[in-house]
């Protein structure tokens, strides 16, 4: 699995298919492409109040949402921020290392279970196994600080999100990713699509410190 | 993820994450901590210590490390204050211990620190070689073709290909600088170039500009401690390379492993000191 991978979707800006439409404050070249989602069904089960919720947020994404403030995007956002990210492989762990904001997960594979700490971590805590040529992560001990997309889809404290990577040809990997949070939805829902290998020869993972420019944005 | 939790629960005790070797923690270092001695001490050191190797027969560096965090006040020798715990400088060459500035540069980091904050304040990456003495841990893992350094603070990281290849463009900056890694001998040598130079050495604000060229060396002196050589060279700043020297101690806490540090999430001190009229440093 080693190499330098990245999605093409337009799940950053919304999971669920959707219209193009104008992103509130940005300029209108800046403006969201329509896509036909990633979800399996196209539809998340979220409970009545959460629905609710999910559509305020929609309304507010553009002071809502975390990635305003350049915070770390949670599991599964991160792997469909449309930056690239590296995959190193060590005898008891593989390592994702993002461009976007040098986030970096560490999933160990040595068995070891998920710390027994009140701790909770914005890209969560991974252990891994392998299925077959399967890399199964589990990942658990989220903040409720983070959303999934540009549309206010969200989750609570209790996420537990089951990724699954799989080889399905030299350059390329199905990413899929089961959503399981009983204080927001009503069942397990999974989202899924393409990993594409960065054909590039000498293709490195480079910087996006989304926060660090910000600063100079400043009046 | 508040900095309380992060900095009371460094022990897992179910997590096992492994590092290879597995050293005596009760092994006393070979050489002592301050940096010239140290320096003076590593180099026969290291010649009479049969490093333990990976199953790919090169050194093998992984585990946690710290480095003096001292020096992430001030790289050359200051006292103890209320401000700061002081120390001996890591500079080794010159011998005098001091930056080597071109007259023009020598005034700027008294200057930049009433006008600068400290990039380290708002969570920037804090470059090379900054990243190896801040107060907090390192861990470094190794494959066939990388050597890969994770950094606890704000989750830098740096990826180190040991196969041959070529530098960025000289366009393309980063934070982190670009790093192509070889082995001579027992070391681990690493050329990094491409610098933003929007990092500072410490809170003195020493600095270096963008057309920096950065050496470092990692070398096994004993199995828990490495010898840490970094060569400075750029002309526009200094007028001659120069050389810190310091160790770097493995962390053999059972089952410690690096926490994410959500640094800018928690980040509240740049804005009041911005308010106070300081501003980001733009780089030289």
């Amino acid at each position: 699995m080693q190499g330098v991978w990245q999605t093409l979707n337009t799940a950053a800006w919304n999971i669920q298919g959707h219209s193009e439409e104008r992103y509130p404050g940005l300029p209108a070249r800046f403006s969201m492409p329509a896509g036909q989602g990633v979800v399996e069904g196209d539809e998340i089960p979220y409970q009545s109040w959460a629905a609710a919720q999910r559509d305020e947020n929609y309304k507010n994404r553009h002071t809502a949402d975390p990635e305003e403030k350049c915070y770390l995007p949670g599991v599964p956002r991160i792997t469909y921020t449309q930056s690239p990210f590296q995959i190193l492989q060590f005898h008891d762990r593989v390592v994702l290392l993002y461009e976007h904001l040098h986030a970096v997960r560490e999933i160990y594979t040595d068995g070891s279970p998920h710390p027994d700490l009140p701790v909770e971590f914005w890209l969560g805590d991974s252990r891994g196994r392998w299925e077959g040529a399967t890399l199964v992560v589990d990942v658990t001990q989220f903040t409720n600080q983070t959303w999934f997309d540009r549309a206010g889809n969200f989750h609570s404290d209790a996420l537990h999100v089951i990724e699954r990577y799989t080889r399905t040809g030299p350059d390329h990997m199905l990413y899929e990713a089961a959503i399981e949070d009983p204080k927001v939805f009503t069942r397990r829902w999974t989202i899924s699509m393409p990993l594409y290998r960065r054909q590039e020869a000498e293709i490195r993972i480079l910087e996006n410190e989304c926060y660090a420019l910000a600063p100079e944005e400043a009046p | 993820m508040s900095r309380a939790i992060r900095l009371a629960v460094i022990a897992v005790a179910a997590t096992a994450t492994g590092r290879g070797q597995s050293p005596d923690p009760g092994t006393s270092p070979t050489c002592p901590s301050e940096p010239a001695p140290f320096h003076a001490c590593a180099q026969d050191a290291a010649a009479n210590f049969n490093a333990p190797k990976t199953k790919d027969g090169t050194p093998d560096l992984q585990g946690f490390w710290r480095g003096p965090a001292y020096a992430t006040e001030n790289i050359e020798e200051h006292p103890k204050t209320d401000d700061d715990d002081g120390g001996k400088s890591l500079i080794v060459d010159p011998a005098e211990g001091k930056i080597p500035y071109q007259a023009w540069a020598s005034p700027l980091p008294s200057m930049h620190r009433l006008k600068y904050v400290d990039p380290n304040v708002p969570c920037f990456p804090s470059g090379v070689p900054r990243s190896l003495y801040v107060p907090t841990q390192i861990q470094i893992l190794q494959n066939t073709e990388h050597v890969l350094i994770l950094f606890e603070r704000a989750h830098t990281y740096r990826v180190i290909p040991t196969t041959p290849g070529r530098h960025l463009g000289a366009n393309v900056r980063l934070w982190m600088g670009d790093s192509r890694g070889r082995w001579e001998g027992n070391t681990l040598v690493v050329d990094v170039t491409n610098h933003t130079a929007k990092v500072w050495f410490d809170q003195a604000a020493n600095f270096y500009s963008d057309a920096v060229h950065i050496i470092e060396r990692f070398t096994l002196v004993d199995p828990n401690t490495l010898h840490y050589q970094v060569t400075i060279n750029d002309s526009k700043v200094y007028t001659r390379p120069w050389t810190m020297a310091f160790p770097l101690r493995r962390n053999t806490e059972r089952g410690f492993r690096l926490l994410e540090e959500a640094c800018h999430e928690g980040e509240r001190n740049t804005d009041p000191l911005i308010a106070l009229g300081y501003n980001i440093y733009p780089g030289i």
